[in-house]
């Protein structure tokens, strides 16, 4: 019996005959939001941008004497790649003049609300600890100051990482609806790509003991963010099935497979820049074709509905 | 008809809500804004600034209102989609022939807030593409037309209403689900959550609408547009309490005439979502009338979807840590 229906219905509703016609039976019911590739950039330079700070934070404040050249770097980087994010997110709507009618309120309820809320406070500490590490390079040195809007930055920029994920798992459309793991897969490789780019960094600046250090740490992270990447496929394995040809799915899947194999090969064969820009780079590309596939999912035929958009 | 006006008119008249004090404040900041009087680029930037922070007081709460649709009696005129288009003003989609059909308005969109759906049931024996009498006349729950005028649910914890982060979507003092278009900045959140596909963007302001249920209307004690245009009754409007009521005894009224399969969709809540203020009296699956068979709201996944989140970010970090920890000089 359906779900809605009262306790006065007890009769189960005839079957149409095979080959009849059935109304809307086939017809697409969700709409699809105007989320096309930008949000795939948007997904991606948010994990760059939150992974980087959160990545260069906790490796200063473990190992300072190691991590703090790089880390002042790597703040400005992070700022300059959120600034292009946000840039994204205000372009995507619908009336970017009302970009700020995101912060007339809190709702926790709201991943987006959450993740406003999350970028906004994120941004200023952000934007101190890359000032700070700027103004150090020209002599002005507040470190207190500095480690203090590192140390402030920690939960919102974690906040901005995790929420992306939520965002697009938490609604009704066909695909997205299911994908339990877009969450943990986006964080964990946020984490990843940040850990990438500071050890570009690092290498870029001849810091051998943090890329020696990082090098590890990104063949460790890589292995592990295949967890959450298998666990997500799994979850969206019954769409893509319904949307693609097996052809069509083994083909991305070896993409994805190359994407995470070759930078963990490169990194294990030689730790010079050369192979670590190549391995970044694979990265990268890897993190956006999987966000790419994520967000293509309910505008592909035929699950698309004409929206007026 | 006019003595359920009449009933409706006695619900208390609702006037624009006076404002807070910080409100009264910033409000006199960006007066010439506020009223439409000739300013400079300094006051418009302020006023837009300003503008969506300024706060009513709300409303008294009064009694919940929806709509229920009684499809079995609904004989496909259209005359709920005028008359909504009429009172909202809301401009024609063209003239687009869909071809199989005679639903030619195909979809809910920011410019159609209420849609009349034809499915057309006829067995394969039937050559003819247009039935003749006799084929109308059947009984066979094959060989016959239903037509449901399908419009917003009005859910009680509405998707769309949990997803906006702007709170563009409110719940009014009827406890409808209502769009504030001064507020609305179209960043689609609603549109992805509901699982009716009810709401859409507006190519023109680039907000999102849907049906108000009227709310003009209902604060000046007057019924929805299309309930009233209705004229077979098909659209039943008034508080949900009794609606439900109603909506019941006609269900078993049918069932006792020999129609076993009607039944009520979205009167009450299920496992996986709320009830809805408009809910409708079907005779078919949902699915053939293009309405989920179980709806679910998305929220359902919310907490465990954070969890996964933080615990995938986490894990990055403690493997971070530890490498650090252990390979530092």
């Amino acid at each position: 019996m359906h779900a809605n229906s009262s306790p006065h219905a007890s009769t189960k509703p005839p079957l149409p005959e095979q080959g009849g016609q059935i109304g809307y039976e086939n017809t697409p019911i969700t709409k699809v939001p105007g989320w096309h590739g930008i949000i795939a950039w948007d997904a991606l330079l948010n994990g760059m941008a939150t992974g980087l700070f959160l990545a260069a934070a906790v490796s200063e404040l473990a190992a300072p004497g190691v991590f703090m050249r790089v880390a002042k770097v790597a703040y400005p980087v992070a700022l300059v790649l959120l600034l292009v994010d946000l840039g994204l997110l205000v372009l995507d709507l619908g009336d970017p003049l009302r970009f700020h009618h995101m912060l007339r309120v809190f709702k926790p309820s709201s991943p987006m609300s959450l993740g406003t809320w999350c970028l906004t406070i994120f941004s200023l500490p952000l934007t101190a600890a890359a000032g700070l590490s700027l103004l150090a390079e020209l002599g002005w040195d507040f470190e207190w100051a500095r480690l203090l809007a590192v140390v402030v930055g920690l939960l919102p920029g974690f906040g901005s990482a995790a929420y992306k994920g939520v965002l697009l798992s938490t609604n009704a459309q066909p695909g997205w609806k299911d994908a339990r793991w877009l969450g943990g897969y986006l964080t964990n490789s946020a984490l990843l790509m940040g850990c990438a780019e500071l050890l570009v960094l690092s290498a870029l600046m001849g810091q051998s003991q943090a890329s020696a250090i990082l090098r590890t740490a990104f063949i460790v992270l890589l292995v592990l963010n295949v967890i959450p990447l298998g666990l997500l496929f799994a979850n969206l394995r019954p769409i893509h099935a319904q949307l693609y040809t097996r052809e069509q799915q083994w083909r991305v899947g070896a993409l994805i497979v190359a994407g995470a194999l070759i930078p963990l090969g490169l990194m294990l064969l030689n730790g010079g820049l050369l192979f670590i820009s190549v391995a970044v780079i694979f990265l990268l590309a890897e993190s956006w074709v999987v966000r790419f596939v994520y967000v293509k999912i309910p505008h592909t035929s035929p699950l698309e509905v004409r929206s007026g958009e | 008809m006019a003595s359920r006006e009449q009933e409706l008119s006695i619900l208390p008249q609702t006037g624009d809500p006076p404002r807070g004090r910080l409100s009264v404040l910033l409000g006199r900041l960006i007066h010439p804004y506020l009223n439409g009087e000739p300013h400079g680029p300094l006051s418009e930037l302020l006023g837009r600034l300003i503008y969506p922070f300024l706060r009513g007081e709300a409303p008294k709460p009064q009694q919940a209102t929806g709509f229920y649709t009684d499809t079995t009696v609904c004989i496909g005129c259209k005359a709920c989609e005028v008359a909504c288009k009429q009172w909202n003003q809301l401009p024609s989609d063209g003239f687009n022939w869909s071809g199989n059909s005679y639903d030619n308005t195909n979809e809910l969109s920011a410019t159609t807030w209420r849609h009349v759906k034809f499915i057309e049931q006829f067995s394969h024996e039937s050559s003819s593409p247009l039935p003749s009498l006799d084929t109308v006349s059947d009984e066979s729950p094959l060989n016959r037309w239903l037509m449901m005028s399908d419009h917003c649910k009005h859910c009680l914890a509405a998707p769309c209403h949990q997803a906006c982060p702007t709170g563009a979507i409110i719940q009014n003092e009827f406890e409808n689900i209502y769009i504030q278009a001064d507020i609305c900045n179209g960043c689609s959140c609603c549109i992805a959550a509901c699982p009716f596909g009810v709401i859409t963007r507006s190519e023109m302001g680039g907000h999102s609408h849907k049906c108000t249920l009227c709310y003009d209307r209902q604060r000046d004690g007057l019924e929805p547009a299309c309930a009233k245009a209705c004229p077979t009754q098909s659209i039943h409007f008034g508080p949900v309490d009794e609606l439900r009521e109603q909506a019941r005894k006609r269900v078993e009224q049918l069932h006792e005439r020999g129609v076993p399969q009607a039944y009520l969709y979205g009167d009450v809540p299920s496992e996986t979502y709320s009830e809805m203020h408009s809910f409708y009296l079907l005779v078919d699956r949902p699915s053939v009338y293009g309405l989920p068979d179980a709806p679910f709201n998305p929220w359902l996944h919310m907490m465990g979807d954070y969890v996964r989140s933080v615990a995938g970010g986490l894990a990055a970090i403690a493997v971070l840590l530890v490498v650090v920890f252990l390979l530092k000089p």
